[in-house]
């Protein structure tokens, strides 16, 4: 595999216990450290109605942009130049099961309208933008225990596709009661936290921190961390990097028959130049290297 | 061959039911992999979780893959059953509960939600000598999806040049837009603005329906069930029409609407919109598939 231009160049953290990058080293028992407060770190303005996860996501994000230069009081770029990729599984249980309660105990009339958007699974990352006003591209994974892997590599590959200049990855999952319920009751401390990543593609920012060694594309160094914390997750999907097939014959649903040989699409965007990573295997491929580590920020 | 799947709300409902009613829950079914790998033995799926552009949001990615992983073939779908939580609280925001859904009409009420499924092969084009520098024989051109902020209904014009632009198109070559048009009262409003904006003069040229009229709003598999009937209709050259508009609201007046019965045109390209909460919007542009 060969290495890319993407740039990791911010890390954001909303993890119990956690000030920054270097305590993620730190080796010793875990549990019981003060949750996350968002409102410690945002201030309260914007958060009300806003979902637990969201607001994780909210506290990670703001820091992966600062340290990317990407955000000072606003963007320090066009927000049409960065996109957005979430990852989450638990993220909105909370407000599903609490408004299907609602409507058992008290019926419609008696359920905040201000849930509506909570209800939608892409909240998080529609959040996130709204937020600091990230008008790129805007993609919720919520794809199993791979979804912090899959985040990163669809940035990577929206970013080779010249979707966006920049992405911002993000990990999110929630500890409350609903997701308890929902997970059989597990024993010991759920994780209740996000982690960001920022991704620069091959066009430096002008605003970006020190320059960060560049990652493979597919496996950017530590940034297996975005699921790492998801290992507590029951079934985990472990799949390999597939072949191709040379026919597609399946009709398009509803239809048999009437499109083959005629839907078949070819994508005018073709990779930037200077892209030179071949991103054939998805990242969780279990045998694909970590080329390098990136060097800033010792993370 | 990988299957994406774009989704707005998932396994939720299941969810629902097995928090407050006790049914059997097993958080590895949230996402549609389990089912895939279980039923068809799909190694390599996604599930995408992006309200109701969430399908062609699975396109623009699948069609990335074939761009740049060397993929052949790529199936996407695009599925939603409706879900308690968000029934009710649509319910909740309606001021009058709609009967029927009726994009574009002045007297509109809102949206009903359909379940529904839909899933395409997308696979490369036979590439033969000389071809590149002919238009591409098939298929989708280019999506582009830009997410709107709460003031800015100016993004849905931006996610329509840009679709635009990267598919090489002009507005005044669209032949067909197949609309969001869910028939809440803003969605309309917002999207006629848009197109008119990005279309100016030529706003009237193309033929527009927005078959959530007769499906209701499929919500995540919206996108590529309009993306279907485009194709279909470009191969056809018959167009279904606006079930239930009369009047048109101010900002469509001038628009081409299909109704009462299908039309018959020939079409060369189709855009087809698909907007979600949040402000996630993604437009699709197809061209017919030269025989």
């Amino acid at each position: 595999m060969s290495t890319s231009d993407v740039l990791v160049t911010g890390v954001g953290l909303a993890l119990p216990g956690v000030d920054g990058p270097a305590d993620l080293l730190r080796t010793g028992p875990t549990g019981g450290e003060p949750q996350v407060d968002p409102a410690a770190r945002l201030g309260k303005r914007g958060l009300r109605y806003k979902d637990r996860a969201s607001q994780l996501a909210l506290c990670a994000a703001a820091d992966g942009l600062r340290a990317a230069g990407l955000l000072t009081d606003a963007l320090t770029v066009p927000g049409t130049t960065v996109g957005v990729v979430a990852s989450s599984n638990l993220g909105n249980l909370d407000t599903v099961c609490e408004v299907a309660d609602g409507i058992k105990e008290t019926g419609v009339d008696g359920i905040s309208p201000m849930g509506l958007p909570n209800a939608s699974s892409n909240v998080i990352a529609s959040t996130v933008a709204i937020r600091y006003g990230l008008r790129g591209p805007n993609l919720m994974v919520c794809n199993g225990a791979t979804s912090g892997l899959d985040a990163v590599h669809w940035a990577a590959s929206s970013l080779a596709a010249g979707r966006a200049e920049r992405f911002v990855v993000i990990g999110v999952e929630t500890d409350n009661r609903y997701v308890r319920g929902l997970l059989g009751d597990p024993a010991g401390q759920l994780l209740d936290g996000a982690v960001a990543l920022v991704w620069s593609g091959p066009t430096r920012p002008p605003h970006a921190g020190p320059p960060a060694a560049p990652c493979s594309a597919g496996t950017p160094g530590r940034a297996g961390s975005t699921s790492a914390w998801s290992g507590w997750y029951p079934k985990g999907a472990r799949r390999r990097a597939t072949g191709s097939y040379r026919k597609a014959t399946a009709p398009a649903a509803g239809s048999p028959g009437t499109y083959p040989g005629r839907t078949s699409a070819r994508c005018s965007a073709a990779p930037p130049a200077r892209w030179a990573c071949s991103r054939s295997r998805r990242p969780s491929a279990g045998s694909a290297p970590v080329s390098r580590t990136p060097a800033a920020g010792r993370w | 061959m990988p299957i994406l799947i774009g989704t707005g709300l998932r396994e939720l409902r299941s969810a629902e039911l097995g928090w407050r009613d006790g049914a059997a829950f097993d958080v590895s079914e949230l996402h549609f992999g389990t089912a895939l790998r279980e039923r068809f033995g799909a190694v390599r799926t996604y599930t995408f979780s992006n309200a109701c552009s969430a399908s062609l949001y699975a396109l623009a990615m699948g069609s990335d893959l074939l761009a740049a992983e060397g993929a052949d073939t790529v199936i996407v779908a695009g599925v939603d059953t409706l879900t308690e939580s968000m029934y009710g609280l649509l319910d909740r925001v309606h001021m009058q509960p709609p009967d029927q859904v009726r994009p574009f009409d002045k007297d509109r009420k809102g949206v009903l939600m359909g379940d529904g499924a839909a899933a395409i092969v997308l696979r490369r084009g036979d590439r033969a000598a000389g071809s590149a520098v002919r238009p591409a024989p098939v298929g989708l051109r280019q999506l582009r999806r830009v997410p709107r902020d709460r003031a800015g209904r100016g993004r849905v014009a931006e996610a329509l040049v840009g679709a635009h632009r990267l598919a090489g198109v002009k507005s005044e070559d669209i032949d067909l837009v197949m609309l969001h048009g869910t028939g809440t009262l803003l969605n309309d409003e917002a999207e006629a603005q848009a197109i008119g904006q990005v279309f100016g003069a030529h706003a009237g040229n193309p033929l527009m329906t927005a078959v959530k009229s007769m499906t209701g709003h499929t919500s995540g598999g919206s996108g590529l069930l309009g993306l279907i009937v485009a194709l279909s209709s470009l191969a056809s050259g018959r167009v279904p029409p606006t079930v239930g508009l009369r009047e048109p609201v101010e900002e469509a007046a001038g628009f081409r609407f299909v109704r009462g019965e299908h039309a018959e045109a020939a079409l060369r390209l189709a855009q087809v919109n698909a907007f979600g909460f949040g402000g996630v919007n993604a437009v699709a542009v197809v061209e017919r598939a030269e025989k």
